[in-house]
């Protein structure tokens, strides 16, 4: 073998085995170089041989006989309806929020000026959504596919935890196995029709968590009080945007958590222990963090009433009437203890659901 | 004319991998090297690549049917493989269900010329 052949052996072995795990590199390597040497004196051209062995990606492929992947394929389905769902979400939302300020902040329309005017709108609109929407798509599918790919590996090592158990039994038995048959016993009853959980329950949570979050990342101030007078908008925030950054976090943890659960839910398919447990574990989060969200964190924009009078002026008696209603403390209350409503009621729904048709031991 | 020529050899390549696994433990009852096995089994027209068997050895070794060595004595080192007395019961079992399938199998296929 000349140098330069050796050096087209190395680089073939170099880019088969950079594929493989590295406690079998170097074992795979002696391998391969006692097969090119010897096709060599069989053949007498190295090139040939490396044509004949193909493509070392595909070579590599077939020593890897271990499945890797990220989301198998008993969560496939359910993964790509559920990143579908989320990127609509995602999306939308900002797009429609976009355009939304592209013109509120538009110069009042004159038969002159209108379809520029609207253009130059359309085009701000666009330039402001398309980027925060690809981001918040970006986010959104990470967030989904990371849930996802946690719940692959938890449920792949409950399945080897498994294996490794029937393994220490068929040691016991000398080698000769006593094979762990398979029998109608290990059917598990059909679950009763109302206790399995569709998609059409799930989504619109998922719908609802999706679109919450997005608009409270990247538009903050789509919550807004808006004013027109004359040519002029005046947007006066709910939420208090100077402390966002330590408000925005607890929000979206709290949000997170949800779509957790519902993933899980989705995934199991069935009301069942587990999904009962993993409801009311997120569930008390939940409420936990919308109290310190809605009670401990400054939230609400302080000079909102200020803001208003401002904004309203002229038009002040409706507005005293309005702000007589606008209490942030009865707010907090008020929306804190919707949320604790709305939990409970799902959580007493879970619980009630599991108990009555649930299949107790899903595992 | 691309898809179908796709399928089928999906549709060869599953047919091929299991009489692979037999093939080779046919002829692993004395030590082996790689290569030389590629050259007796094309020898007897069972011809296999050489980038599925070097795979395909491992694999059989990791499931206990074949053991292998390293022959350094030479000056060219060289991986030797066997079967183990395991991979000899399967084999065995292994043989009786191929002649079994096969002539069941001869049996459909002249039922469809005639």
């Amino acid at each position: 073998m000349t140098p330069n052949e050796k050096d087209y052996m190395d680089r073939y072995i170099y880019q088969v085995i950079r594929r493989l795990p590295k406690a079998q590199r170097n074992e795979v390597r002696m391998e391969l170089e006692e097969l090119i040497s010897d096709m060599y004196a069989d053949k007498g051209s190295v090139e040939e041989v490396l044509t004949q062995l193909g493509d070392p990606a595909e070579f590599a492929k077939q020593y890897q006989n271990d499945q890797q992947y990220l989301i198998g394929p008993e969560y496939f389905e359910t993964y790509l309806w559920f990143v579908k769902v989320v990127l609509i979400c995602a999306a939308v939302p900002i797009l429609i929020v976009s355009f939304v300020n592209a013109f509120s902040q538009m110069a009042a329309i004159t038969s002159q000026n209108a379809a520029p005017a609207i253009i130059r709108a359309i085009a701000e609109g666009l330039a402001a959504g398309i980027p925060n929407g690809l981001l918040s798509c970006v986010s959104a599918f990470g967030v989904v596919t990371l849930i996802f790919a946690i719940m692959e590996r938890k449920k792949v090592q409950l399945e080897m935890k498994k294996a490794e158990k029937w393994s220490v039994e068929k040691l016991s038995e000398e080698k000769r196995v006593v094979e762990l048959r398979w029998t109608p016993k290990f059917l598990e009853p059909v679950p009763d029709k109302k206790a399995i959980i569709s998609r059409g329950d799930s989504v619109v949570s998922i719908v609802f968590i999706v679109i919450f979050s997005v608009l409270l990342i990247f538009a903050p101030h789509f919550f807004s009080a808006i004013f027109t007078e004359g040519e002029t908008v005046t947007t006066v925030p709910i939420f208090n945007l100077d402390q966002w950054g330590t408000i925005l976090p607890i929000f979206v943890l709290s949000l997170f958590i949800g779509l957790v659960d519902e993933i899980l839910r989705l995934v199991v398919g069935v009301y069942c222990k587990l999904v009962m447990i993993s409801n009311i574990v997120c569930g008390t989060i939940q409420i936990v963090l919308s109290a310190i969200v809605l009670k401990v964190l400054p939230i609400w924009n302080p000079n909102f009433t200020a803001d208003i009078q401002l904004a309203l002026g002229d038009n002040a008696e409706s507005a005293a009437k309005f702000l007589t209603y606008w209490n942030a403390e009865m707010v907090s209350n008020g929306l804190l203890f919707f949320i604790v409503a709305i939990t409970l009621l799902e959580i007493g729904t879970t619980i009630y659901k599991t108990l009555r048709y649930g299949a107790s031991s899903k595992k | 004319m691309g898809e179908e020529k796709d399928l089928l050899s999906t549709l060869l390549l599953e047919l091929r991998r299991g009489t692979l696994t037999i093939s080779v433990l046919s002829q692993m009852k004395e030590p082996k090297y790689g290569y030389a096995l590629v050259q007796i089994l094309e020898e007897k027209g069972v011809a296999i690549d050489p980038n599925t068997l070097y795979p395909l050895l491992r694999r059989l070794e990791s499931q206990g049917l074949l053991e292998s060595k390293w022959e350094t004595s030479s000056a060219k080192p060289r991986k030797y493989y066997q079967r183990t007395e395991y991979g000899t019961q399967i084999y065995e079992q292994l043989k009786a269900y191929w002649q079994n399938l096969s002539a069941g199998m001869e049996r459909l296929l002249r039922e469809e010329e005639a």
